[in-house]
């Protein structure tokens, strides 16, 4: 690989799934010695095109080349052959077998009689990681017990193991905390300076500016543009069509003595080790932290899920013993969050739009256990105009088969119509684009302006500190610290999360 | 308890390595755990019964009459660590028990050929189950409850009626009433097993059994995999077939039905999980002999045979319990 | 953006609304059964008679009274295999506790169908809280009822064993109501309940949710393991409810009652368009399923085929239907 030259192409590149366009005429060139960043909303193609570009899909129509020569990739072996290495967004590490394991799939140590020695696997592992610096990971560990985080690392390590001189990176950075990043981009750095080629999607601004040398746009499954300096607000008008003035609305005013909606005293449970706090109406409550603090310990236990041991929980003044989700939702909480994996994206795939949207108020649209169509149809109607869902028709078309923001859209319109004044939102911004994020905090400005008690969790610290009145700063199972006002800034924020304890 | 358990979703493996070890392992250590208890209690109750301990004949009979159950047993938990299963075990042990009692007659050259025959006979039919599965996509219980209903009745139309006959020669060799050489058979599995485990094919197997769509996109051949898989299935439930031919000294082309229930209850007993990626051979192996020493105990302890079935589903059951409860335990204590 | 592909027959489908690849299956069963009747007439005379028709139908009742409890536990992923000693246990309970009197008609059926419910609750409850997988639970759940169906009657020599089912339960398999005979009206009147609960009330819609996406439903205020347990219940009530109507029918319990119809109630519901992985697929399809399936097995029969050639054929049926209609999903 010279720097300069062509490491891969794809020119005109569409691709379809059972009628939806995921790729429709995309073009892409990526040179040996430079690092390109691939953006867009969701659903316009970058993780279809990092597919094919990776030998795992194949395109309808279009051509591939790899260093100028037309390949037709029969698989991800194939891909591997010519140097190409995939971290693709979903995770591919087997759960039941060790780290060691996935690491060496395929390629494991073999002795004198060509069989697999399960001896050295581990050890040989560990060797990787110390090559890679690869901290605090247990080769003989089964990789599901591994966090997201760590698992993600292990992927990104199994890529680079293989040596490519082509590296795809499909949202790499999506669970990753801020110095797992760094330890990223420094061998994707490394990797250019050895003139390697690296392409990688990211929705975050700042990792895309700091990390690309060029940026490639996609839209609706086609590329739009190609730069090598781009601000953020061109990149959002490019990727939407639309022009976004400012990411974050205007906080609404912080609600003084308003009915207490939510309390939690001294919860106990797993992760939890006493956790106390209020939530108000019309209130925005962040709750901030480092990863595994027990942040989705208590969102499941607020909600029923997960049984709390000890402390109490009180909705609207009254202590309440919550034995499933059917309770919580019937005291008027509602639950959105982001299943780790992302393959179960909350919706019944093989369902129609419309019983995807009334699977929480079944009680509301019939009568004596038996559904009244035209209430459900009025019911399902009204939340569809409300949030623009694009559906051709509701009642029979499945919702597998809209595109992933208008599915994100009938999620959302499941909780919206039970109604709830208590909302628990869980990382909900996960992986989700630039424009989308921006719908995202418009809707939750509105709901604590309707009166409606939010409880916010993001991964992301800035997201807290620009949207919420008051922050809860949760380590090792118990609320560390109270931000409000002024001083709930990303920096203190973050300060508070790794501070140690006092005594 | 969270839901994702019971429903059906993934659970998360515990977190200390120790424990980690604890729970591959244990359904294996389970299974023999079971099996040794059983194995002493039969003891007991057979020394009550008779006034003495099992000799070399009883023990070579149990070996002899759980070997069949036990290499259908080892195929069907093959098939189980990729998330499939395979009811026409029982339509192929049928098939290979009635050629071998039709066709086999005393001589080397009939034996060793058509003992050849029959088994490729097995891994052929697994093959078109694994092709059908893999390469038209249809799901596995379907499939092979179609073709399980193919093969009874070829097995009909082979031998319409119990009978045929099998060689002394063969019978001698296979399942000796008086010397043990099944567990030399035994044995053989086991290493194969192990060695098994070491090959690619092996490799792929767990990883398929974990995650398809991970597997392949790490380039395994995922459908060349699983046809290789349900082929080793039915290799192994004729060679089921022969030893319950050799056993019996004699074809029954309806036997086969009950090799169904009893490989997966053994593979249950094995510790295999149904959701694939988890388990070993070995504990369906001993599952296999779980279930036949249990016939024994519940004979010596006087049972009415009638209410055999009762004691074996209920059984299953407590096995099953059981091993969840250990595996929930062993998780709690890391969570 | 979706990772499933679509056969021919969904986009065929989709030209109007209404046309829903899920009905087009139930039509096409619905097909498959009159194209057998057609066969037949051609090759028998009479087979398409009344009679005969008759016949067929209240064979394929049976089959599709024990499908409609297969269906609902598979629409949710599940699978029952114990349906064929509870029906065995249910159709001797019956006859041995009413003794033949009528005025122990109800009680007896009613205890009966207790005892399918009871069998049910078991199943579920393991299932659905223990997290035992089906498969096990109910096939160890089948041997069990052997036994005791086995051992209680002493392998069906007790004294009260030998008792017929009362006069007035039998009797419904040798009247007709305006022309049609009672017991088809009581499985078209079950299929129009079943149908009727699947789509029009709250508990069918959470029935086809859990299928789909158990998970999403129970965060959505489903009480997944309850619908569960509720759903193997039913399974062993229609398997009682079968044990019945062939009591009914043969007029005495006999062992191994049950036994052909776990395998053909499945493959009804499959042909039925209903999907051995959950969430799709109707009742209305699987009781057209069955119809076709005990034409076919009728017509092997009429054309003197031997056993082992129907067993074959059967089997090569089922191969055909999946084939053409029972494609997998692609994934991306």
């Amino acid at each position: 690989m010279t720097k300069e030259q062509t490491a891969i192409e794809a020119f005109n590149v569409s691709r379809s799934f059972g009628g939806v366009h995921a790729l429709t005429g995309a073009s892409l060139t990526a040179r040996f010695g430079e690092v390109q960043a691939l953006v867009g909303e969701n659903g316009a193609g970058k993780s279809t095109l990092i597919k094919i570009l990776g030998g795992v899909a194949r395109p309808d129509s279009g051509t591939i080349k790899v260093r100028g020569e037309d390949v037709a990739l029969s698989g991800p072996s194939a891909a591997r052959a010519l140097k190409i290495g995939t971290v693709f967004q979903e995770l591919t590490l087997f759960p039941w077998l060790t780290v060691a394991e996935n690491l060496f799939i395929g390629t494991e140590p073999r002795g004198r009689t060509r069989l697999i020695r399960r001896r050295l696997l581990a050890a040989r592992a560990q060797d990787v990681f110390d090559q890679f610096a690869v901290r605090g990971i247990d080769p003989r560990e089964l990789a599901g017990s591994l966090t997201l985080a760590q698992r993600q690392m292990v992927e990104v390590t199994s890529a680079f193991l293989h040596d490519p001189e082509i590296l795809l990176l499909d949202e790499p950075t999506s669970a990753l905390a801020e110095h797992d990043v760094a330890w990223l981009f420094a061998l994707v750095r490394a990797l250019r300076d050895r003139d390697g080629c690296v392409i990688f999607t990211s929705h975050r601004w700042a990792e895309v500016s700091s990390l690309a040398d060029r940026i490639t746009i996609l839209r609706n499954g086609t590329d739009v543009a190609t730069r090598s300096q781009l601000d953020e607000s061109e990149a959002v008008t490019l990727m939407t069509g639309r022009t976004i003035d400012r990411l974050y609305p205007d906080r609404p005013a912080t609600p003084r003595g308003t009915e207490v909606m939510l309390e939690a005293e001294r919860l106990e449970g797993p992760r939890l080790r006493g956790v106390s706090f209020s939530l108000h109406r019309g209130e925005i409550v962040g709750i901030a932290g480092l990863a595994g603090q027990g942040q989705r310990e208590l969102f499941m236990s607020l909600f029923g899920v997960n049984r709390v041991s000890r402390g109490e929980i009180r909705v609207r003044g009254v202590a309440r013993r919550l034995k499933g989700p059917a309770d919580a939702i019937r005291l008027g909480l509602a639950i959105s969050f982001v299943p780790e994996d992302r393959k179960t994206e909350g919706l019944m795939l093989g369902m129609s739009v419309r019983d995807n949207l009334t699977l929480a108020v079944l009680a509301r649209i019939s009568r004596g256990g038996v559904i009244r169509r035209s209430r459900e149809v009025a019911v399902a109607t009204g939340v569809i105009d409300r949030l623009q869902i694009r559906t051709r028709n509701s009642a029979f078309q499945e919702v597998g088969e809209l595109s992933g923001g208008n599915q994100q859209k009938v999620l959302i319109g499941r909780w919206l119509l039970i109604e709830p004044d208590i909302l628990l939102l869980f990382d909900i911004t996960r992986g989700v684009d630039i424009a989308t994020k921006h719908d995202i905090y418009k809707l939750l400005a509105q709901l604590a302006e309707d009166g409606k008690a939010v409880l916010f969790y993001s991964s992301e610290t800035e997201e807290i500190a620009k949207l919420c009145h008051r922050v809860l700063v949760i380590r090792e199972g118990r609320i560390a610290a109270e931000l409000a006002g002024e001083a709930a800034d990303a920096e203190s924020i973050v300060a508070a999360a790794i501070r140690d304890r006092h005594s | 308890m969270s839901a994702s358990g019971a429903v059906g979703g993934w659970e998360q493996p515990p977190t200390k390595r120790w424990k980690q070890s604890l729970v591959q392992g244990s359904p294996v250590l389970l299974a023999l755990l079971i099996l040794v208890t059983l194995m002493v209690l039969y003891i007991v109750l057979f020394d009550a019964q008779l006034g003495r301990l099992p000799g070399l004949f009883e023990w070579t009979s149990v070996v002899n009459t759980g070997l069949p159950t036990a290499l259908v047993a080892v195929g069907q938990s093959i098939v189980v660590l990729t998330r499939g299963i395979d009811l026409s075990v029982g339509g192929i042990v049928d098939v290979s028990n009635a050629f071998a009692a039709t066709h086999i007659h005393a001589g080397a050259g009939s034996m060793l050929g058509w003992t050849l025959v029959i088994l490729l006979y097995g891994a052929g039919a697994g093959a078109i189950n694994g092709a059908l599965i893999a390469y038209a996509r249809l799901q596995p219980i379907l499939v092979t409850l179609a073709t399980l209903s193919i093969w009874q009745g070829v097995a009909l139309e082979v031998l319409p009626q119990p009978g045929g006959t099998i060689p002394t020669t063969y019978t001698n060799l296979l399942a000796n009433p008086n010397r043990p050489w099944g567990l030399v058979a035994i044995g053989a599995v086991a290493l194969l097993w192990f060695v098994f485990r070491r090959t690619s094919l092996g490799v792929n197997v767990y990883a398929i059994g974990n995650d398809e769509y991970a597997a392949r996109a790490h380039g395994i051949p995922v459908r060349r995999v699983k046809v290789a898989t349900y082929a080793l299935s039915g290799l192994l439930a004729a060679a089921g077939g022969l030893f319950l031919a050799a056993s019996t000294t004699g074809g029954d082309p309806t036997e086969g039905n009950t090799f169904v229930l009893t490989s997966i209850a053994a593979v249950v007993l094995g510790g295999v999980s149904f959701q694939g990626g988890r388990g070993s051979a070995l504990g369906a192996l001993a599952g296999a002999f779980i279930l036949t020493i249990l016939v024994n105990v519940l004979f010596f302890a006087n049972v009415n045979p009638l209410y055999q079935p009762f004691f074996q589903g209920l059984f299953l059951v407590i096995a099953v319990l059981l091993g969840s409860l250990l595996g929930r335990i062993i998780r709690r204590s890391s969570a | 953006m979706t990772r499933f592909g679509s056969t021919a027959s969904e986009r065929f489908a989709r030209l109007g609304d209404g046309i829903t690849p899920d009905r087009l299956r139930i039509v096409a069963a619905f097909g498959a059964a009159i194209l057998i009747f057609g066969v037949g007439a051609f090759l028998h005379h009479g087979f398409a008679s009344v009679a005969s028709i008759e016949a067929i139908l209240t064979v394929a009742s049976f089959v599709g009274l024990v499908a409609a409890g297969q269906t609902f536990v598979i629409l949710v992923g599940g699978i029952d295999l114990s349906m064929p000693w509870v029906l065995n246990a249910a159709a001797v309970l019956l006859a041995t506790s009413s003794l033949g009197h009528n005025d122990r008609a109800i009680p007896a059926i009613l205890l009966a169908l207790g005892l399918g419910l009871t069998v049910g609750l078991v199943n579920g409850v393991a299932i659905a809280y223990f997290a035992v997988p089906a498969v096990v639970m109910t096939l160890a759940m089948n041997g069990i009822m052997e036994g005791l169906t086995l051992g209680v009657s002493k392998g069906l020599t007790c004294a009260s064993c030998g008792s017929y089912a009362p006069l007035a339960i039998q009797n419904v398999y040798h009247t007709k109501v305006v022309g049609i005979p009672t017991d088809l009206l009581l499985w078209l009147g079950v299929t129009l309940l079943v149908g009727f609960v699947l789509s029009m009330t709250t508990f069918g819609r959470k029935i086809y949710a859990t299928g789909n996406n158990p998970l999403a439903s129970y965060l959505s205020g489903v009480r997944v393991r309850g619908v569960t347990v509720a759903l193997y219940m039913l399974s062993g009530m229609f398997a009682a409810l079968a044990g019945i109507a062939l009591v009914a029918y043969g007029g005495q319990p006999s062992l191994g009652l049950g036994d052909p119809y776990l395998f053909q109630s499945i493959a009804a519901a499959v042909i039925g368009g209903v999907s051995i992985l959950g969430g799709r697929g109707h009742y209305f399809g699987a009781a057209a399923g069955a119809i076709t399936l005990v034409a076919l097995i009728t017509l092997l029969e009429a054309e003197n085929m031997p056993e082992y050639g129907r067993s074959i054929v059967y089997g090569v049926t089922i191969l055909a239907i999946l084939l053409l209609f029972g494609r997998k999903e692609k994934a991306a």
